[in-house]
Parts: structure tokens; C-alpha cells; sequence
């Protein structure tokens, strides 16, 4: 008949889901803080928690269900019975505690919350044809003017693409903080590196207004340079920028 | 009957699971204020200074600093233009935070923590990119623009022992901040706005400004009591803020410590601007009203306006609070930002907007963030601070009047309209107080302008964006600080029907649990063996 031993498994199962909500909601975020030497924070993104709670409630059940004397233990825990005073406050905390929760999910889930913006950004429009065929003056020329064409485009970087994008071209800027698309890491190899000059020319001369249609929606912050600069300083700005960032722009294919 | 209730039990425990997890896991953290950096502290082992480390350090210099601080050191680097406060100058002893006594150049660890972690709300960035030998080799070139770091080879230090704050010494603290008159420049409440201050230039005609303290994240060199106390021990070289090491004692230092400590608030940012409904008949139209109480705040950061020409560089106001309330007919936002002065001119005046497109938008697309373009239109809400002719030169604006309101729309800068009489609907007020500009405005939620206004609805979420003008800065037309797109949302309130949806849950699941309980005392688990 009922089985008569007196094991915890049930409570021990739900305990082991539990450390793992708190382990992965509050000391997962410290512990890569740490690891990853950063000043804040860094929350476990909750679509990643919720596969790691599934598994660990699925891991719970199958380890309870690894023998047929496992799975009687667990839920005997329900069953009334002899045992310590504990076995029945648990057994009423359950009891009590079930139903509470589902009417806890069902109030937070049908009071209207407040909508989040989804913000897409195309990170790379193709660049326009009549971008395409321009020359950087500078690159190809000789060290001496390669070298005073560098240091012209730093000053001129240091002065107007500083207050956003950072003295080290790094994108913290002093202005940075009040864009909410922040302004970019150039010296993140996934950004200029990839490109050629043209295409750093077209983003400084046209700006966000200059970005093409299609690639909506964008918010990008950034100014139309072309009333104010002439050409000859953008590519300079191109020079000094890729120096600043230490990185080097994407080599053209040469056609045979 | 075991294997039954196996799979029974795995399944519904699945399905559960995934339902409650998405709802636990699914918080939004607020976005909170790790916009800013935090100042470190620790030294590591001090390099040998020698010529060659100062040649070393030349090099970085002349690679990295001398675009703004100079070629020679003085602060005049060709950068230097857009940027307020200006770099430092190595050749005079202006070292602002240093741990030696006041007048006195700073040690070696004092330059190596700044030049790791740079100053906030300057142009200085943190180097703690560059290896630990390359800062060393720039201080030791550094210190070389300025004789006084070889004469001065063992400046006093001053040890900072914490001291536990208590409330009693915050309010000793206040009492100190009155005696000790420094409230004549950091203002009655801490915004930076006392009556010296305002009135102060450098010999060089640059303004000096007090410390806003109520801005926690704009401290320089840190914000933790340590950092408070050893700023007031040491003072800033060469700025109206002296040294209170003998004016005031170790334990009256640590009360003013731990008194300012307690103005230091953080930036509590988020993106969506949430506005509860209001229950009452009337929305607030007095800033000062108790029902503002009710409402979220949410601080935006603001930059200069540098999309187009004149462009600005050195706007004086970095943050604006927003809150916003609404009711069955109306909406109404208050405003709020630091401002030292308010001070008046003709063309230069305190100013405040909210930009909206001029209608929702029904795709991810929104009208260019600085006033729109021709695709896309925008609905302005601007404030004035009143001025008259009669007025003179510069005044402060009148408390009893309380500045003009205005609708415009835009779509883009050189297409501004200002609306015609019969369509300006938004109403408004500001006063200010205490170094801080407060501004209601208040409009219906819906008009009778479907073309030119925004209008409302409840639970879509509404692009918003900011723009402030500071007259004594010279701030007017396109030389503003601004914001990007945020949003407002009109938040739905809980319908009664809800309850009975929980009450509803509890009965099934209290059913589930007991049908689940009845059946297992019935076929109890057998076991195989005992």
C-alpha cells in the first residue's frame, strides 16, 4: 500500500529550480560583471533564462523519474501521512502556494503593460553608384603627404567628430550618452574595417538625411557634412579617423 | 498507473514552465545610470621616472593628448575650440583633483587615476585603453611643461580616514554648507546656481561654473564620499574653490561630506516617458502642484544641437526630467532642468520644447529627430520665458509672469511654421526656482487640427524629443541642447474584469491541485520492493 518512507524529493526538486532562478536573475549578472571587468551589471538575457529554467525543471523531473521508487517518493510528499511537523506545513504552503501563483500569472499577465519600441537598424545601405567611382587623393600618394594628410584629419576628427564618436574614435564621446543610438565604435573590426574609403566619404558628406530609403527605419544621429567641409578635408577626415581607430579599410578587389 | 501519471506530470509540468517563465524572465529592466563612468581608484607599481620614459612619453603625447591639450602643454590644442571646459593647461599648476594640499602640483597616482579613468562631462576620455608603461611615460612628459614639479618633489598629502555617515551629520552638514557660505556659489540647493558664481570669470574670460551637486554623475574625480571629502580638503587649484583643510575641522569636513553626499541624485533615464491616468477632474497646471508627485520621472541626457550649422559645441544644460500625466480630455507633461541663471535678452531666452510627429507613427519610421524633414512632419510645443521690449539689456524673468506659449510645426530646420491663432491649443507655465526651471504644458488630448497636431491615444507608443535653450548662454535658434527620439506612452488603466480572470485562475488551479491530490490518495504509487 502507501508507501511509508518519508522523503523530501518533491521539496528538494522545487528547491533546485529555485536556486537556479536566483542564480541566474541575481548572481549570474555579478559574476560576469567580474569576469568580464565591466562597471555594471550584466542581466541574464531573458530568453536564454527561459531555456536554461525549462532544462532545469526538465532535468529535476527526469532525475525524479530515474526509478519508479524516485517518482513514488516524489509524489508521496503529497500524500497525508506520519512524518515531521515540517512535511505538513510544506505540504500546506503547497497546497496554498499553487493556486496563488496561477492567479499571480494570470494578473500580470492581462494588466495592460506598457508597450517596448522595437528599434531595427540596417547596419550597411549599399553604397550609391556615384560614391563608388571617387578616389581617396590621399592613399595612394607618397608617405610624406600620406603622413601630413593624417595628422590634417585627426585635428579636424579631434574637433568635429569628437564630441560624439570620442577622442580615441571610440564612440563615448561626451555627447555620446544623449544619443540613443550611439554614436559608433569605429574601433569595433566589424565597423570601418570592413569598408572602403568611398563609403566613410558618403556617411560624412550625406549623413543620417542622405541614407537611402530602403534602409529604413533609421535614427541615425549623424550630421550632413557637406556645407561645411570640403572634400579634400572629409578624406582627410577618413585618413586620420582610421589611424585614431587603428584599424585599415577594406582593400578594393582588384578586377583582372 | 505510474507511467501515466509520468507522462501526465511531464507534460503539463512543460507547458507550465514555459508559460511562467516567460512572464518571470520577461521584466524589462529599467534602463539606469550606466551611462557614466566609474572612477577608479587602485594604483598599480609606479614605473622608474627617467629620461627615457619622458621620451617615451613624448611620444604618446605628440600621438594622442597635444590635439587638445596643446603642442606645448597649454591647453590651446587645435581641437580645443569645441570643447567647454577647456583641456587643461600643463605649463600652469590648474590640477583640480589631486590629493595635496591646496596650490600644491599633484603626485604622480593623482595624475596616473585621472588620465586612467578621465573626467566625466569633459572632453577627457579614459585612457585605461593604453598599457599601464604608456601612462606612466606621458605623466613623467607632462610633468615636464611645469618647473613647480621639480621644485615641489614632496607635496603634503592629506589621508582621507572614512567616516560613516548619519543623518545627524548630514543636517550638521547643511548647517555648515550656510556658515561656511557655500551656498554663494553652489546655490541654496546645491544646482550651482549661487550669487557669486554667476557673476565670476576667469582672467581669461572664461565663466567659472560652481558644481551642479545635485548631479551625482558630473563630480570630478568620483563621487563617493572619499572623493567629496578630499575635494574640499584640497580645493581646486587656480578656481574660486579653496582649500577648507584649515577653515574647517577633520569632522566638520566629513558633515559638509556627507551633506553634499546626500544632494548627489543619480540619472534615472528610461525610454519610454509612462503617463499615468489621472484620477481627479483637473490635471496639474501649477509646476508646483503635489499631484506632479504621482507621476514617473524619467531624466533624459542632452547634447549640443550639432546636426546642422551653427552647430553647437558648448551647450549648459546636459539633462532635462519629464513627467507626464493625463486625464479623459487632456494631457499635460512638466518639465524640469538646472539653469544657473535666469537671466533674459531680447534674443538670447530660457526656452523649452517638446517635439512630436503629427501623427502616430504606423510603421517603425519616424520624422528626422531634429525637427523633422520633408517626409516626415513634426508638432513642436515651445516655451518662452517672458521678455518685453520695455526691458532693458538683461533681465530676469518676472515671477509673475509665466512665459508664452507657442505650436509650431516643422519639417525640417529652414521649414519652420509657427501655427495660426486658432489652432495654438497648448497652454503653460514656468517658474523658476532655486536654479531649476519648471514648466508645465498642457493641450487636449485630441483637436480639432488632425493635420498639424499630434493627437493622442491610449497605449501606442508616441515619439517625443527634447530641445532646452539656456539665454545666458548664448543659446537661441538652432543653438540649443537636444535630445533623440524617445517615446511616450498613455498607460492603459487595469479594467475590473482582470479580478475576475485571477479569481477565475485560482478556482481551476485549486481544482487541478485537488483533483490531482484526490486521485493520487486513490491510486497511492506502488513500489516494486520495499
Amino acid at each position: 500500500m502507501a508507501n511509508k518512507r518519508n522523503t523530501f524529493l518533491l521539496i528538494w526538486v522545487l528547491t533546485a529550480v529555485g536556486c537556479l532562478f536566483v542564480f541566474l536573475k541575481y548572481a549570474s549578472p555579478k559574476i560576469f560583471q567580474v569576469l568580464m571587468a565591466k562597471d555594471h551589471p550584466m542581466p541574464t538575457p531573458s530568453t536564454l533564462m527561459m531555456w536554461y529554467m525549462i532544462m532545469g525543471v526538465l532535468a529535476g523531473l527526469v532525475y525524479a523519474t530515474t526509478s519508479n521508487q524516485k517518482f513514488a517518493d516524489l509524489l508521496s510528499f503529497l500524500l497525508p501521512g506520519s512524518g515531521p511537523i515540517i512535511k505538513s506545513f510544506l505540504q500546506k504552503m503547497l497546497f496554498v502556494g499553487f493556486p496563488v501563483l496561477v492567479g499571480w500569472f494570470v494578473y500580470t499577465w492581462s494588466i495592460p503593460g506598457a508597450a517596448s519600441p522595437v528599434e531595427l537598424r540596417i547596419q550597411h545601405p549599399t553604397l550609391p553608384q556615384e560614391f563608388e567611382k571617387l578616389e581617396n587623393p590621399f592613399r595612394q600618394k607618397d608617405e610624406e603627404t600620406q603622413r601630413k594628410s593624417i595628422e590634417e584629419g585627426k585635428i579636424l576628427f579631434q574637433t568635429y567628430c569628437r564630441p560624439c564618436h570620442g577622442s580615441k574614435a571610440d564612440g563615448n564621446g561626451p555627447f555620446a550618452n544623449s544619443f540613443r543610438l550611439r554614436p559608433i565604435n569605429f574601433q569595433d573590426p566589424g565597423t570601418i574595417a570592413t569598408v572602403v574609403d568611398n563609403y566613410l566619404f558618403w556617411r560624412i558628406k550625406e549623413g543620417g538625411p542622405g541614407l537611402p530609403s530602403e534602409s529604413t527605419p533609421w535614427d541615425s544621429a549623424m550630421p550632413s557634412w557637406k556645407d561645411d567641409l570640403k572634400d579634400d578635408e572629409i578624406w582627410m577626415i577618413i585618413m586620420g579617423e582610421y589611424d585614431t581607430a587603428g584599424v585599415m579599410p577594406r582593400q578594393r578587389e582588384k578586377l583582372e | 498507473m505510474i507511467k501515466a501519471f509520468k507522462i501526465g506530470l511531464i507534460g503539463s509540468g512543460l507547458i507550465g514552465v514555459c508559460s511562467c517563465f516567460f512572464w518571470l524572465c520577461g521584466e524589462v529592466s529599467a534602463q539606469s545610470s550606466h551611462l557614466f563612468r566609474t572612477y577608479k581608484h587602485e594604483v598599480p607599481q609606479k614605473l622608474q621616472e627617467s629620461p627615457e620614459a619622458v621620451a617615451e612619453g613624448k611620444k604618446v603625447y605628440e600621438k594622442r593628448c597635444w590635439y587638445c591639450h596643446g603642442i606645448e602643454g597649454k591647453g590651446d590644442g587645435p581641437a580645443s575650440i569645441t570643447m567647454f571646459p577647456k583641456p587643461r593647461n600643463f605649463t600652469r599648476n590648474e590640477y583640480k583633483v589631486r590629493s595635496t594640499t591646496f596650490g600644491s602640483v599633484p603626485t604622480d597616482e593623482d595624475l596616473f587615476r585621472i588620465i586612467t579613468s578621465g573626467i566625466e562631462g569633459t572632453a577627457m576620455p579614459f585612457w585605461s585603453t593604453i598599457s599601464e608603461t604608456e601612462r606612466w611615460q606621458v605623466i613623467y612628459y607632462v610633468k615636464t611643461f611645469n618647473e613647480q614639479f621639480k621644485k615641489d618633489v614632496a607635496p603634503k598629502l592629506i589621508s582621507v580616514v572614512s567616516v560613516t555617515s548619519t543623518p545627524e551629520s548630514v543636517k550638521r552638514g547643511q548647517e555648515l554648507f550656510k556658515e561656511t557660505k557655500c551656498f554663494e556659489c553652489h546655490g541654496e540647493d546645491g544646482r550651482g546656481n549661487g550669487p557669486l558664481t554667476v557673476a565670476m570669470q576667469t582672467e581669461w574670460n572664461m565663466p567659472y561654473r560652481a558644481r551642479d551637486l545635485t548631479k551625482g554623475w558630473n563630480f570630478k574625480g568620483g563621487n563617493t564620499i572619499e572623493d567629496i571629502y578630499r575635494t574640499i580638503s584640497t580645493g581646486f587649484n587656480e578656481t574660486p574653490m579653496g582649500s577648507y583643510l584649515e577653515k574647517l575641522s577633520d569632522e566638520d569636513r566629513w558633515h559638509v561630506t556627507h551633506f553634499v553626499k546626500s544632494l548627489a541624485k543619480d540619472m534615472v533615464s528610461d525610454v519610454v516617458v509612462k503617463v499615468k491616468l489621472s484620477e481627479g477632474d483637473q490635471l496639474p497646471s501649477e509646476p508646483s502642484d503635489g499631484n506632479w508627485d504621482k507621476a514617473t520621472a524619467v531624466e533624459v541626457p542632452l547634447a549640443g544641437q550639432i546636426i546642422a550649422t551653427p552647430r553647437h559645441w558648448a551647450p549648459s544644460v546636459d539633462a532635462i526630467m519629464v513627467k507626464a500625466l493625463y486625464n479623459k480630455d487632456e494631457i499635460a507633461f512638466l518639465l524640469e532642468w538646472d539653469d544657473t541663471t535666469n537671466k533674459q535678452e531680447e534674443i538670447f531666452r530660457d526656452a523649452v520644447s517638446l517635439q512630436f510627429p503629427t501623427k502616430i507613427p504606423e510603421s517603425l519610421k519616424k520624422p528626422y529627430f531634429a525637427m523633422g524633414d520633408s517626409g516626415g512632419a513634426v508638432n513642436l510645443w515651445s516655451w518662452k520665458a517672458y521678455w518685453h521690449e520695455g526691458f532693458g539689456a538683461v533681465v530676469e524673468a518676472p515671477e509673475n509672469e509665466s512665459g508664452s506659449v507657442s505650436e509650431l510645426n516643422a519639417k525640417g530646420f529652414k521649414n519652420v511654421t509657427v501655427q495660426p491663432l486658432e489652432s495654438q491649443n497648448v497652454t503653460g507655465k514656468g517658474i523658476y526656482q532655486n536654479g531649476r526651471w519648471k514648466v508645465v504644458l498642457k493641450r487636449a488630448l485630441k483637436t480639432e487640427d488632425v493635420k498639424g497636431d499630434m493627437q493622442f491615444e491610449i497605449g501606442k507608443l508616441i515619439p517625443v524629443a527634447f530641445a532646452v535653450w539656456d539665454g545666458s548662454n548664448s543659446d537661441v535658434g538652432g543653438q540649443k541642447s537636444v535630445s533623440s527620439w524617445y517615446y511616450v506612452s498613455l498607460e492603459k488603466p487595469v479594467p475590473k474584469t482582470v479580478f475576475a480572470y485571477v479569481l477565475i485562475a485560482i478556482i481551476m488551479g485549486a481544482s487541478v491541485e485537488m483533483w490531482f491530490i484526490a486521485r493520487l490518495r486513490r491510486f497511492p504509487p506502488k513500489l516494486e520492493e520495499e
